[in-house]
């Protein structure tokens, strides 16, 4: 080694360090001015008391905490308590959120699991049989929720048909407009759409295990129902984790199927729906916008807790 | 699995999968028989397989109501458009945090996964303010942006991990042998991250196109791609399920097709390169 090489590498690694500065700029600036920015101004819309046309000229006025809880007195001095968190709706709306994700979560990272098992071990066709279960995750939600909502209705829908056929019901069912069946209608075709998703993650976690500890559990006669749960689930924890919290993301902001599949029913409406209509059916854009931003805040405490609990490492660093 | 090796089980093995897939797949035939029905076939009670009466009515239908390929022209330039974009954007950055990870690398992921955490309504109309201002609402180029970055967490996140994967004393041979950084990246490693960057892109173009909530809110009419498409086609024209069924059938058969061919990658996408 010369002494000029050895006076080279720190400036090297300098310009490396800068350069990777540069090449991160236009992701960050990108990433203020059409995700930071916009939720900053969302979250200050719900401060305002802005409507459909206030919120464009601007005139909207400052109201502070008024849009989340507020007191009125009324003029005889009654004193009354408003606001979203105050409201029967909202709270109606995050229950509804937080069933929904708790139950399709687990049922799609059970029934993914039981798909990814079988996927993994050999038959005929498998390259066929995986692409055709991909097809639910490709199709847009937007095509799958009419295309279930038919199948689902109570005149001409195939699965009533096919129940009566069978004598598990004994008259048609409007699964999509009855309040007691709306929440399970919604939860089929999530769980539809989404498993072979779960069942992919689950699959990609399940090859990384090397086979000689199955051959070894098999030589000591360990049964393989233990084997799976002594082997196979601890070392899918990691892969299972992130499969997880990738879908509870996303079923916390679950908006499209609802919007398309139970449009008007009390008893699917989620969070993310309940802003939406504040917004686009009533222009409160000021509850609206506190409604998202406690969405926001719920979603984001979740993720910081689970991370914390569940010692995620979302730079893929097995520790 | 190691134990699935005696013929019968495998036989069982074979039946439970394929009973799966077609469990999973029924939905999507029974759209595709309906599309080929006649209307009074379609609502026929009981359902009508084999003796249904079948016609390509309603495909010449749809297809002469609307203006099909300029949604499907638009849908191709919004998908196509933001995924290259983004690439664009995220093969340096990933590069950065994969090659010269600092104290803020995590940090970063970290920030880019709240992006996922924020619920769309809740910049819906910050959005729509800021792309009216800018005069890019209902454009193409203004969907490529918001597709674009919607997505761009999901492809940063992806070549970050394949970019791990890669050794980098090989970039560092490359430097040695005189390369500058913009050849170290784009002659080194860009080649070699082709499996990574194929499954990311198709990953992402498939993504893109099944976007229905911003398509639909940041457009009206011109730069409508076929998700706006769809969700426009039954409100006006009644509950026809026949035509419903072929119209959602046209917008899903490019992506199915285009899926199919490349499943292979696809699943690598999706599994983050772990299946092979």
């Amino acid at each position: 080694m010369t002494t000029s090489k050895i006076a080279k590498g720190p400036s090297l690694q300098q310009q490396r360090v800068r350069a990777a500065f540069w090449f991160l700029a236009p992701m960050l600036v990108m990433l203020a001015i059409v995700a930071a920015w916009p939720l900053f101004r969302s979250i200050s819309f719900s401060f305002t008391d802005a409507t459909a046309d206030t919120i464009f000229n601007g005139k909207a006025a400052w109201v502070g905490f008024d849009n989340y809880i507020e007191q009125r007195v009324r003029s005889n001095g009654e004193i009354r308590w408003r606001g979203v968190l105050l409201d029967a709706e909202w709270w109606n709306a995050v229950w509804n959120t937080v069933r929904f994700s708790l139950v399709s979560v687990a049922l799609e990272t059970v029934l993914g699991l039981l798909v990814a098992l079988v996927l993994n071990a050999e038959f005929k066709g498998r390259g066929l049989v995986r692409a055709a279960i991909l097809i639910p995750w490709a199709i847009p939600t937007i095509v799958s929720a009419r295309m279930w909502g038919w199948m689902l209705n109570d005149q001409f829908g195939v699965i009533n048909q096919m129940l009566l056929t069978v004598g598990l019901i004994s008259e048609p069912i409007a699964w999509t407009a009855r309040a007691d069946t709306a929440m399970l209608a919604v939860l089929i075709v999530d769980v539809w759409k989404t498993t072979p998703f779960m069942a992919l993650l689950i699959l990609a976690g399940l090859q990384m295990i090397p086979r000689d500890m199955y051959e070894a559990a098999k030589l000591d006669g360990i049964h393989p129902v233990k084997v799976f749960f002594r082997v196979t689930l601890p070392l899918l924890k990691p892969a299972l984790l992130v499969a997880v919290i990738f879908r509870v993301l996303d079923a916390l902001r679950i908006f499209d199927l609802i919007y398309v599949l139970t449009p008007q029913s009390d008893a699917t409406v989620t969070m993310s729906v309940l802003s939406y209509r504040q917004i686009q059916q009533f222009g409160d854009y000021g509850e609206g916008s506190a409604m998202s931003t406690l969405l926001f805040l719920i979603i984001t405490a979740f993720v910081l807790l689970y991370i914390k609990l569940g010692r995620v490492d979302l730079s893929g660093e097995k520790s | 699995m190691a134990r699935a090796t005696t013929p019968r089980r495998k036989a069982l093995t074979t039946l439970a999968a394929w009973t799966v897939a077609l469990i999973i797949f029924f939905p999507v035939l029974w759209m595709i028989l309906t599309s080929f029905k006649t209307e009074a076939s379609a609502v026929a009670m009981p359902p009508e397989f084999l003796g249904a009466s079948w016609t390509l009515e309603n495909y010449a239908e749809v297809w002469q109501r609307s203006d099909y390929p300029r949604f499907f022209w638009n849908s191709v330039v919004i998908s196509v458009g933001s995924t290259l974009l983004g690439l664009g954007l995220a093969i340096p950055a990933a590069w950065s945090m994969a090659f010269v990870p600092g104290r803020r690398t995590k940090d970063l992921l970290m920030w880019m996964l709240s992006t996922k955490m924020m619920p769309a309504v809740a910049v819906m109309i910050p959005i729509y303010l800021l792309f009216q201002w800018l005069g890019i609402y209902d454009s193409k180029i203004g969907l490529v942006i918001a597709l674009m970055l919607m997505n761009l967490p999901i492809i940063i996140w992806m070549l970050y991990t394949y970019f791990k994967e890669i050794p980098s004393e090989i970039l560092e041979a490359a430097r040695m042998d005189g390369a500058n950084l913009w050849n170290e990246v784009l002659y080194v490693l860009t080649p070699m991250a082709v499996p990574g960057i194929a499954s990311t892109l198709l990953l992402n173009v498939i993504l893109a196109w099944n976007e229905a909530f911003w398509t639909i809110t940041l457009t009206t009419t011109k730069a409508a791609p076929l998700s706006a498409f769809i969700a426009s086609f039954s409100a006006p024209q009644g509950l026809f399920y026949a035509k419903l069924s072929a119209a959602s059938t046209m917008a899903i058969l490019p992506i199915l097709i285009l899926g199919w061919f490349s499943q292979k990658q696809l699943v690598r996408g999706l599994t983050f390169g772990a299946v092979k």
